[in-house]
């Protein structure tokens, strides 16, 4: 077991410094001076320079490379070039409301998806799967920004039940929660149509194996296969699906804080990239990155609990 | 003359082989109407001056935001434009960035993901570590940040998407390759003298696309759905040229009095997404042997 933590340990800070090195190179090819842009046009060669100078530009790449490397270990991502405050904490200070809505939107999407996913693979070709398959179609293929103007108008504009904008500055847990609804739920319904598809077809597979109809055979209650032995089995396609999903689901809750007018990283990295300022992209970028390997680790650390037999390979 | 009959019968199996497989896609249900929605909207998109009621950039701004009518049946945006129109045009865009995309990341994914796959040792360790690292990006993200780079152009668009989700076909590719390589065949070309980029080229490859296709299909679908995001957020093609990206986010300032422009521009959206998921869905089970227990099944 510590070998196998001590590879997974081992894996998370590879793919870590892989994605360090990514960020790192993309930014580069953003043309355009950050220099430039922060003093405006009428700067004076000196003061570019020495801008520069200060920002580490005048380096050679793979000099640049090493600093940046060097630096973001121990934290330090550089500045903003727009506000000159620190990147990493700026990034920072965007995360909890976007973890919020991650948080509340992968647990609506799990709340619906596995269920609805388990109860169209065990009653396969029924009226339910395909209605349930029907709305997972639907769920994937409508962009998630549209189904967000779609809630607005109904749920909000014309039922009142719900605030339109994402976000409120009132304090209050309750006020928070109830202006956080409708971004959650539209992110939610997205995931849980991806989910609900691929449950069902890991919960098909299982089913359809030997060792299902021999339990079958031998008069286990239907009830007991579903939920013993069948969804105990997918557990792990399942949680891999969730795994997949979740930096999926970054990328729509960038759209969704879009429509809410939500604060959080999707609006502070959409601003970044405007205003060129690429310290704070590369900066946000990898936090989001970094969200997802973490979440890859910890679903591989999961997956050795549940099955013993992935520790040993 | 027995050569003979036999060349011919083996022909006549093949033709009869061929006769078969068309008549499995033909009625197939989720091939047929996705094979015929994607039909549709090539048509749409290849005719649309000619098909469209009114220029798609021409503003009447006596009749700005009004609601459905004879002239305008989905009724005009802000400045007066016919959003029927902007529609029609809007699917030129669509399918270009769903073409390019894949066809892109096909070729390169395919590519990347084969050379990994057959290669192994030290280039298929160091290709996967790529592969995998940059799934871990947010594909959308990606995207975004790539666009952010080239500016927003409709190719620096495609190129930027097709670079996002290269890495999720090399992946594929790489699994399927891996599967072929121990492959009597393979041992068999290999023994007959040829170089591994024509076994790589002529053999794997080819045996190795039909579950690519699929994903590639399942691809253009999300592409489609990226590119609507960018434009949504102002940095995919800019207005005046209409995408249904940009004409939802130009209809979300009067979504209340007229919210059948953006709701008109996400059933077009939806609507190329389903056929393409469904013609994936088609394809998936006429050309996967393992699959095809389900077909004639819709969904």
């Amino acid at each position: 077991m510590i070998r196998y933590l001590a590879r997974c340990a081992a894996q998370f800070a590879v793919a870590l410094v892989g994605i360090v090195t990514v960020a790192f190179f993309l930014m580069r090819a953003i043309p355009g001076d950050p220099a430039l842009y922060m003093l405006g046009d009428f700067a004076t060669a000196e003061a570019l320079a020495t801008l520069r100078a200060r920002l580490g530009l005048d380096l050679p790449v793979w000099q640049q490379y090493g600093v940046f490397l060097l630096r973001a270990a121990q934290g330090d991502m550089g500045v903003s070039v727009v506000t000159g405050q620190s990147a990493l904490a700026e990034i920072w200070a965007a995360v909890p409301p976007s973890a919020t809505l991650a948080v509340a939107g992968m647990m609506i999407a799990i709340c619906f998806g596995v269920p609805l996913g388990i109860i169209a693979a065990v009653r396969q070709g029924s009226a339910v799967d395909l209605a349930v398959m029907l709305l997972a179609l639907g769920g994937i293929s409508f962009p998630v920004f549209w189904l967000g103007l779609v809630a607005i108008l109904t749920l909000s504009h014309a039922l009142g039940i719900f605030p339109a904008l994402g976000a409120t500055s009132e304090p209050g847990f309750w006020k928070g929660l109830h202006h956080l609804a409708l971004p959650a739920l539209v992110l939610g319904l997205s995931v849980a149509a991806y989910i609900a598809r691929l449950t069902r077809s890991a919960m098909l597979e299982i089913l359809g194996q030997d060792f299902i109809r021999v339990a079958r055979a031998m008069g286990v209650p239907e009830r007991r296969i579903v939920w013993h032995l069948a969804f105990r089995n997918a557990l792990i396609p399942v949680l891999a699906v969730i795994g997949v999903t979740f930096a999926w689901s970054l990328g729509n809750a960038i759209l969704v804080e879009a429509v809410f007018s939500r604060p959080g990283l999707g609006s502070t990295i959409l601003k970044a990239i405007l205003s060129r300022d690429y310290q704070l992209v590369q900066a946000g970028v990898l936090v989001l990155a970094a969200a997802v390997v973490l979440l890859n680790t910890a679903l591989d650390l999961i997956y050795g609990a549940i099955d013993p037999r992935l520790r040993r390979t | 003359m027995t050569a003979r009959t036999e060349a011919e019968e083996a022909l006549e199996d093949n033709a009869a082989r061929k006769r078969a497989t068309v008549r499995r896609y033909l009625r197939h249900p989720s091939f047929m109407i996705g094979a015929i929605g994607i039909g549709l909207l090539l048509l749409v998109a290849l005719f649309a001056p000619w098909i469209s009621p009114h220029s798609p950039t021409r503003t009447d701004l006596m009749n700005t935001l009004s609601q459905p009518s004879a002239t305008y049946w989905l009724g005009t945006d802000q400045f007066g434009r016919c959003v029927l129109s902007r529609l029609i045009h809007g699917a030129q865009v669509s399918l270009q960035v769903g073409f390019f995309v894949v066809l892109i990341s096909l070729s390169a994914g395919t590519l990347l993901g084969a050379v990994a796959g057959y290669a192994g040792g030290f280039v298929e360790r160091a290709l996967v570590a790529i592969i995998d690292i940059l799934l871990a990006f947010p594909s959308f993200l990606l995207a975004l940040a790539l666009v952010a780079a080239r500016g927003n152009t409709l190719d620096s668009i495609i190129i930027a998407v097709a670079i996002a989700y290269t890495p999720r076909v090399a992946a594929v590719m790489r699994s399927v390759v891996l599967t072929i390589r121990p492959r009597p065949f393979i041992e068999a070309s290999r023994a007959i003298g040829l170089s591994t980029w024509t076994i790589i080229i002529r053999h794997v490859i080819p045996n190795a696309l039909p579950p690519v296709i699929v994903v590639a299909t399942v691809s253009a679908a999300t592409a489609i759905l990226a590119e609507a995001g960018l434009s949504f957020l102002g940095l995919g093609v800019q207005p005046p040229t209409p995408t249904w990206g940009n004409v939802i986010a130009e209809g979300q300032t009067a979504i209340t009095t007229n919210p059948l422009i953006s709701l008109s521009a996400g059933l077009c959206i939806a609507f190329t997404v389903i056929v393409l998921n469904l013609l994936g869905d088609g394809l998936r089970d006429t050309l996967d042997p393992q699959m095809r227990r389900n077909t004639g099944k819709l969904l």
